[in-house]
């Protein structure tokens, strides 16, 4: 007995990922996205060097904002163990209903109104969501799929179905103010847009929840054993709610985010786009199986998803090719962390 | 004695606690008093409902029926954040840690949400989560350094995670401390140190409810013994009113515990021969000999190697190193499906989660394993012939029900058990290994399941029953095999051996308690 147990305190210290690499990547998954993201980058500027120039990188910027909100409310959902397929119909139903409404009743109605209503549309939906999740206890991927189809159905079959090419008011304007502008050499002008802001506000206040309260700490408590949660004094059903309607309020500013920037509200953007977003979470190094992730990692995640979308053109390859790209990066992503779990925990 | 009032000094009661799981009748009507600052040491055989009161008492579930009443407030049921907030706090036998969390997350945290009344939307305290932790953890023994605090559970080896649950539960001001079973997997030196835990405890006017199978630790320790026998609590009072054979005694019901199933002998013929088995880690050398018709226990404390020494076995987890021979043959068992082929079947610990179709039917459980045999070579089963087959093994097992199309859910623990034994039968295997057969089963159930093994024993099948119930083993074996830090220590003969014997040997150098 005495010889077999007598190490527990060296066990102890060696039961941890060990140093070095490894030991990095298994605390760390998003370093291997790092490394993925900066060797495609790397590849590409030594094709083609005017990947670097201050354009493609801000429209890499432009278009990373909806993709990162999006991914940022899939993330929080992954962490606590459930997945969400219908943000992107929340996203649509929002965008389109507020712009159809600020159109007709408050053309005048400030950027910022538009925002806090889209959210609380947002939070609303994604809260019926987390509440079907909750009480029915059928897993979240069901019931988000029926709330997908429930959402979008809904706005094609009674709000619309026509494009609107006119946003009203400050609808319109916002997209186009920017933050820096400049001529390129070529002599077209190049801007960072305003909206660019809110990817990094929300990351941060993303990052504050996840890290610094407790919300963040059931969150992948949830994510880790529900079952224990519950027992430990957490009140699952909140929790539910939370990160559901936490979701759902960023697919509601993302919407709003996508028409400004695209200057039109059409009712069929957006859903089918979902794989992709939930592709980049997962190539942050979040499992799908819930409990783990980071916010830095996800958006590195986002940008390695949106790199490839936009840039692979520039080195010729063509953009059929890209989905081919996404796809290899996933498996070999899902490879790797497989892997990685294998090595460092211990089977039970 | 440090309280004055002596009314306020029970303040925890339970009243009349049911508790049913679909058919399985886990608590009749238990009553209890606890009072501050007195150890109870909750007693009783496995599958008894001592984790069902806990978790009632902890508020992880709600009485079927019953009263929990509260320094003298009565409840029909906690949740458990209002049973952490009376100060009640538990070390789980599944320890219930959070494995993606750290370990100063999974030992502080409740501190937080316990002061908060579970609210969520507050900011971590994060200077206090250190300390928090840090103090619990060196209070269990653990050398606490940064790396320990900020490694993830499921990183841990299963002896600190047990400390740090420990810790978890010490972390709080509590007003009692339950433990089940914490002392499972841990060092002589480590439970050493729980003792002392446990007095600081006392000292400072707070409850302890231990539940734990060594009986050595309880008469250390001192205190009241509260004894279970199939959900109701059969005896109270300080512990050193009762000898261990009276304990024995009101934990198993005498008739029960007396009568030895085993009547037939052994043949002399060989079935299998293990050489030098090893998992790395695990348990070592390990040789013996199995003949026709034998039944041969092995026990151990569970980090003996007794678990995984049954997984290699049946190709689950496969050993590393030695042999296996089966009828003289040597064989390759590198999987579940290598050790059926060689004859060798193996009903799983956790029927639950690794044995049984809970929501299909008898019929389809009791085939589960003769499918292909059934199927023409256009793969359609022959249902009739299938049927007939369960409905035999049905019998053949005692189930309490002959309609063979229910689903096993609806039958109680031990009939599940049977089920799944009864499984093994269509495929006549020559060894079967079973792995906790009557855990969790109740008395009249393990009853069937012990004729059933003799009969199958009768039969030539070579039974291997690998179990803690030491009872069972004295009860139904030729010989018993005791294993410690992963070696066979001792090969007793079940029909002289006694309880006390194994004990010793399963401790390795441990003496005698104050019996
Ligand atoms: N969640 C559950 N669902 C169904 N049956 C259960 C559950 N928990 C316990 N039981 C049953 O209740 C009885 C008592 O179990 P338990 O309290 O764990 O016993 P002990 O801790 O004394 O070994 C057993 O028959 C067990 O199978
Ligand atoms: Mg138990």
């Amino acid at each position: 007995m005495s010889a077999a147990g007598t190490s527990h305190n060296q066990a102890a210290a060696n039961a941890g990922p060990g140093g070095g690499l490894s030991g990095l990547i298994a605390k760390r998954p998003e370093f291997v996205t790092l490394v993925l993201l900066m060797a495609i980058c790397i590849a590409v500027t030594i094709a083609n060097p005017a990947f670097l120039q201050p354009s493609t990188l801000i429209d890499i910027g432009r278009a990373s904002v909806v993709t990162g909100l999006f991914a940022l409310g899939v993330f929080v959902i992954l962490a606590a163990g459930g997945i969400d397929v219908s943000f992107t119909a929340i996203a649509a139903l929002t965008m389109y209903s507020i712009t159809l409404l600020v159109q007709k009743y408050a053309p005048d109605l400030s950027i910022v109104v538009v925002f806090a209503i889209a959210i609380a549309g947002g939070v609303f939906l994604g809260v019926v969501n987390g509440f079907l999740v909750y009480t029915l206890r059928v897993p979240s991927l069901i019931v988000t799929i029926g709330t997908q189809y429930f959402f979008r159905g809904g706005l094609l079959a009674f709000i619309g179905t026509t494009w609107i090419m006119e946003l009203p008011g400050e609808m319109a304007t916002f997209g186009r103010l920017s933050l820096l502008e400049f001529e390129t050499a070529n002599g077209a002008i190049v801007s960072l847009p305003v909206y660019f802001l809110i990817l990094p506000v929300v990351a941060v206040l993303t990052w504050w929840i996840m890290r610094r309260t407790l919300m963040g700490r059931a969150i992948f408590s949830l994510g880790g054993n529900p079952e224990v949660t519950a027992r430990l004094g957490y009140n699952v059903k909140i929790v539910h709610l939370f990160v559901f309607g936490y979701a759902g309020a960023l697919a509601g500013l993302a919407g709003i985010v996508h028409i400004t920037a695209n200057r039109l509200a059409n009712p069929f953007d957006l859903v089918g786009t979902e794989i992709s977003v939930i592709a980049a979470v997962v190539l942050g190094g979040a499992r799908i199986t819930g409990g783990t992730g980071s916010v830095i990692g996800t958006m590195l995640g986002v940008l390695l998803v949106v790199v490839v979308d936009n840039v692979l053109v520039m080195v010729g390859i063509p953009s059929t090719w890209q989905r081919v790209f996404v796809g290899a990066f996933i498996l070999l992503a899902a490879a790797f962390f497989v892997t990685r779990q294998r090595k460092f925990k211990p089977a039970k | 004695m440090t309280k004055q009032d002596p009314q306020n000094r029970c303040f925890l009661e339970l009243r009349n606690i049911h508790k049913r799981f679909g058919g399985v009748h886990a608590l009749r009507g238990v009553d209890m008093s606890l009072q501050a600052g007195e150890v109870y040491h909750l007693l009783g055989e496995n599958g008894c409902g001592k984790s069902t009161v806990i978790k009632i008492m902890a508020g992880a579930h709600p009485p079927s029926e019953g009263q929990i009443i509260l320094d003298g407030e009565v409840h029909d049921e906690l949740t458990p954040i209002q049973s952490l907030d009376f100060g009640i706090e538990t070390v789980y036998q599944d320890l219930s840690l959070i494995p993606n969390l750290t370990v100063m997350e999974n030992v502080a945290l409740g501190e937080q949400l316990v002061e908060g009344h579970g609210r969520l939307l507050r900011t971590l305290d994060r200077a206090r989560l250190k300390e928090t932790a840090t103090k619990a953890l060196s209070q269990v023994g653990l050398n606490v350094t940064a790396e320990l605090l900020s490694t993830i559970v499921s990183d841990l080896p299963l002896a600190i995670r047990q400390l740090v649950a420990i810790a978890r539960a010490i972390a709080c001001e509590a007003r009692l401390v339950i433990m089940d079973e914490p002392t499972t997997s841990l060092t002589r030196r480590e439970v050493e140190n729980l003792i002392d835990v446990v007095s600081k405890l006392r000292s400072r006017n707070v409850a302890v409810l231990f539940v734990t199978h060594k009986l050595e630790e309880c008469y250390r320790i001192g205190g009241h013994a509260i004894v279970f026998r199939d959900g109701q609590c059969v005896a109270q009072g300080p512990i050193n009113n009762y000898s261990r054979t009276d304990l024995a005694e009101l934990m198993t019901g005498r008739k029960i515990s007396e009568k030895r199933y085993r009547t037939g002998a052994p043949s002399a013929e060989t079935l299998m021969v293990l050489d030098r088995l090893e998992v790395p880690g695990r348990f070592r050398d390990v040789s013996f000999k199995l003949h026709k018709g034998e039944v041969l226990g092995i026990t151990g404390l569970s980090d003996s190697g007794r678990n995984e020494l049954a997984l290699a076995i049946a190709g689950i987890k496969p050993a590393a190193g030695g042999s296996i021979s089966v009828n003289g043959k040597p064989v390759r068992i590198h999987s579940a499906s290598e050790s059926i082929d060689a004859g060798i079947g193996y009903v799983p610990e956790d029927r639950l989660s690794e044995g049984l179709f809970l929501d299909k039917s008898i019929y389809q459980n009791e085939i589960a394993l003769i499918l292909r045999k059934l199927a023409s070579k256009f793969g359609i089963l022959d249902m009739k012939k299938g049927k007939e087959i369960a409905r035999d093994i049905s019998e053949k097992m005692r189930l309490n029900t002959a309609d063979i199309e229910l689903p096993v859910s609806a039958l109680s623990g031990g009939n599940q058990q049977r089920v799944l034994i009864g499984r093994w039968l269509s495929i006549d295997p020559e060894i079967l290994v079973l792995h906790g057969p009557t855990v969790g089963v109740d008395v009249g159930s393990k009853d069937a399941i012990y004729q059933t093994i003799q009969k199958m024993a009768e039969q030539g099948i070579g039974l291997v029953i690998v179990s803690d119930d030491l009872p069972e083993l004295l009860q139904n074996c030729d010989r018993i095999l005791v294993m410690s830090a992963g070696e066979i220590v001792a090969d007793l003969n079940g029909a002289g051996a006694n309880e006390d014997e194994i004990y010793q040997a399963m401790l390795g150098s441990v003496q005698e308690g104050a019996a």
